[in-house]
């Protein structure tokens, strides 16, 4: 009895290590990866016979230290997800980790920024043109262009009705643009740990 | 790891010719067949030597997933535990047969090339 709570204690401690090492991940999947890694252990000491303490410890040896597993998770996962998905949420979120880590994410994350503000103002001004085409134009006046509202009463519309396509499509096109270019950039991203796999997590 | 790096122990470049392995070797034993993460993996032992640490297999299959070309369901089985089961979606049918004939071909290809090295080896 002592040994086998000594066993479980050793398998615990294991996971806790392993838990504590993948933080970063959604709890979601922290929770899958953790049942998926003691389905491992255990069936692994059930095919031994009876398990010694000198089995599990060649058990968890295979399966290699938990700060050598973790990172590779984490690699994988993020980096994975974000370049399979066209979602501006989900590309984002993995440039703004890998905004902590290098000033190449950080400025990729700006420009993904700028990127998706003006696809979301382009989109929001042909909507608005809808809404209140006295008020929301692409308005050319002495001192300067905008697109949205003026206050300027010498203020040109120089688009007119196009600026519902115009807009719709431009921000189309700009968040797809946006995207995509994050998505590309992302293959060249390293998201190893500064401090090395081997640090205590 | 104590000695630091030396080109000349086998484990270095055996390391980085597993690596690329180990992805088609996982995708080619779902072919006919679901399996869990210990299945694979025994598999992988019975038939090749690509595994260096177990755990690597894992993330290899995380990512895989993410990646949309596995599906993943867990079974309550009458281990006591729940297995997490893992099978090809079409996609990655598709990779799988595109990984193989492009193994296949560079395997021959490199064949030819070492050729020379092991027979003056065999004199």
């Amino acid at each position: 009895m002592m040994q086998s709570e000594k066993l479980q204690r050793k398998i615990d401690s294991y996971l806790a290590e392993l838990r504590k090492c993948l933080g970063e991940l959604p709890p979601e999947e922290v929770h899958d990866i953790l049942q998926e890694i003691r389905g491992h252990i255990l069936e692994r000491a059930e095919a031994s016979g009876e398990l010694t303490e000198e089995r599990l410890v060649a058990i968890l040896k295979a399966l290699g230290r938990p700060e050598e597993i973790a990172p590779l998770y984490q690699v994988d996962s993020i980096v994975a997800k974000a370049r399979a998905s066209f979602s501006p949420r989900v590309v984002l979120r993995a440039i703004h980790r890998w905004s902590h880590i290098s000033s190449w994410g950080f400025a990729l994350f700006v420009i993904g920024v700028i990127g998706y503000a003006l696809a979301f103002s382009l989109a929001l001004s042909g909507l608005g043109k809808i809404v209140a085409p006295q008020e929301v134009g692409a308005w050319l006046s002495p001192g300067g262009f905008n697109i949205g509202t003026t206050s300027n009463p010498a203020a040109r519309d120089v688009l007119g009705w196009w600026l519902v396509p115009v807009g719709l499509v431009g921000g189309a096109i700009t968040a797809v643009a946006t995207t995509q270019l994050l998505r590309w950039t992302l293959r060249f991203a390293r998201f190893r740990r500064p401090t090395g796999g081997t640090a205590a997590c | 790891m104590v000695f630091g790096p030396d080109p000349e122990r086998p484990d270095n470049w055996e390391r980085q010719l597993k690596k690329g392995w180990l992805e088609l070797a996982i995708l080619a034993s779902l072919w006919d067949e679901e399996l869990y993460g210990l299945d694979i993996l025994r598999r992988l032992e019975k038939d090749t030597d690509l595994v260096l640490a177990e755990g690597t297999v894992y993330p290899i299959l995380s990512r895989l997933k993410a990646d949309g070309l596995v599906s993943t369901k867990w079974v309550e089985g009458e281990a006591g535990h729940p297995r997490k089961y893992y099978s090809l979606t079409p996609a990655g049918r598709r990779r799988t047969v595109a990984m193989a004939r492009y193994a296949s071909g560079f395997l021959g290809s490199i064949r030819k090339l070492i050729a020379p090295v092991l027979a003056k080896e065999d004199k």
